[in-house]
């Protein structure tokens, strides 16, 4: 017991302490770490929107029979899956340019991160359409439902509950795979965190700050995905 | 127009390599309710499921109510059947099914109305309305609002019928519909298809191994095995006086397994 109530003290008095000697600059260099902040929630918005989509259409086309369709998505999750993020990253900033196609550094970096998480989760989303058992299928054609009918009103909502562990899983990877775009000059977390620390070299206290707000992030899209999980398996049978 | 529900001429249908059904002949007059036993792997089920249109046949022709099924006339020519033409026929066919393929998300009247309203178009209140009378009649008007996951297996089966019936099939087919439910549970789904066999409104088609029941509500008994049709008789012949040899060994092993 001793021992560590010794360390749990020392921690304390260690934080405080950080705390007392960095409060001075905190007020300088915590509120561009902030604003970082904000463009990593704006460009995990925009990409998860975008990711989320392209998971289900790219999902739903390598679970179609349909040759061309299937061949598309498996060329798109293929392309993406085998590719480096940072290197598409570039690809869309410096490269495209030069056919032509110029976009701001934020619509860059929000298409790389969507296209890239789009295609690993287009495996989670076929993944959970197989596993919905071969008998609900069975069920609708002998009701006579539309095939639309059967994926949006019977397949999707059950695969949702099988794919929302996966997603969040992808979602909180995700969160912490924007900080890649500050190799494409946006000013996220970590671009900002870098910019401080040149200035006012706290370099402990900037990145632990830098951390513990992707660890916030990660945290708040986990409580969320269990509640989202509780929710869409409210009826289903417990697994055992 | 013959007075035939079903007729299967010289159907073929195969796995790979494995061969299920082979030239089955096989009818089914209107309003008859016929039992087909035989043992694993003998083709029974698949006989269901190339009806439901789950399974497609690689030669023969199947006719429902007169119409081919997965063939249509146009212009005078035989072709293959298109989807407004298959969902016609299928219309008139309902099928039950031995794990019940309730949809789990979806309370007993869900899964109802559902066919009902987004097959049909009808509204949710004619849905319900109805749903409710056949849920009723399966005795589970209580049960209604209550989901899959909260009712008993034999309850399930029930509920399963009940939606097939919201469809207003012609023709039912039952895929070993007590399979899976605990014993104490089979008398109260063996009892609702009862009753449906003795309303004398439907064609049904029974795949079990209930042979007791089997007896008391079949007008005929066939008894399949290889993909063919071995025997098939009323059921006091198929099950006092058995003429074929595989008809008599499958009887005797049922009986010494009770």
């Amino acid at each position: 017991m001793k021992p560590r109530i010794a360390i749990l003290a020392a921690l304390g008095a260690f934080i405080v302490g950080l705390s007392v000697a960095t409060f001075a600059e905190l007020k300088l260099f915590l509120p561009p770490i902030l604003r970082g902040a904000v463009v990593t929630l704006q460009i995990s918005f925009w990409s998860w929107l975008l990711f989320v989509s392209l998971s289900c259409i790219a999902g739903l086309g390598r679970w179609q029979r349909n040759l061309l369709v299937r061949w598309t998505a498996t060329v798109y999750i293929e392309v993406f899956r085998g590719t480096s993020l940072l290197v598409i990253l570039f690809w869309l900033f410096f490269v495209l340019p030069e056919f032509g196609i110029i976009m701001s550094p934020f619509v860059a970096g929000v298409l790389g991160v969507g296209l890239n998480f789009g295609a690993y989760g287009a495996e989670v989303v076929r993944g959970a359409l197989t596993a919905v058992p071969k008998g609900q299928r069975e069920a609708a054609i002998a009701l006579n439902i539309k095939p639309r009918n059967f994926v949006v009103r019977i397949l999707f909502p059950q695969a949702i509950a099988i794919m929302v562990p996966g997603m969040v899983n992808l979602t909180i990877e995700m969160i912490k795979a924007t900080a890649l775009v500050s190799a494409i000059t946006l000013v996220d977390i970590t671009y900002a965190s870098v910019q401080q620390n040149q200035l006012y070299f706290r370099t402990l206290e900037i990145f632990t700050i830098a951390l513990l707000l992707y660890y916030c992030f990660a945290q708040f899209v986990r409580f969320g995905g269990a509640a989202l999980e509780e929710y869409f398996t409210r009826h289903l049978a417990k697994r055992r | 127009m013959t007075d035939f529900a079903i007729q299967f001429d010289k159907v073929c249908k195969a796995y790979d390599d494995l061969d299920v059904l082979t030239d089955l002949d096989f009818a089914v007059r209107k309003g008859e309710v016929v039992t087909i036993m035989g043992p694993s792997g003998s083709g029974k089920t698949t006989v269901l499921r190339v009806l439901m249109t789950l399974e497609e046949i690689q030669d023969g022709v199947i006719l429902v109510q007169d119409e081919p099924l997965n063939k249509m006339y146009k212009n005078g020519d035989l072709v293959d059947a298109d989807k407004a033409h298959v969902r016609k026929i299928r219309s008139k066919i309902g099928m039950v099914f031995q794990n019940f393929n309730l949809f789990p998300h979806m309370t007993a009247l869900g899964n109802c109305i559902e066919a009902p309203m987004y097959t049909k178009g009808l509204s949710k209140q004619e849905a319900s309305e109805e749903a409710m009378k056949l849920l009723a009649m399966v005795g589970l008007a209580d049960k209604a609002n209550q989901y899959p996951s909260q009712l008993s297996g034999g309850q399930q089966q029930r509920v399963a019928i009940a939606r097939s019936l919201c469809m207003h099939p012609e023709i039912l087919l039952f895929d070993e519909p007590t399979s899976a439910l605990d014993p104490e549970m089979v008398g109260e789904v063996l009892k609702v298809i009862r009753d449906l066999a003795d309303s004398g409104r439907y064609t049904i088609l029974l795949v079990t191994h209930q042979m007791g029941f089997a007896k008391e509500v079949s007008d005929r008994v066939c008894f399949i095995d290889g993909g063919k049709i071995v025997e098939e008789n009323i059921p006091s012949e198929i099950f006092e006086n058995p003429k074929t040899e595989r008809l008599q060994q499958f009887l005797s092993k049922v009986l010494e397994a009770r």
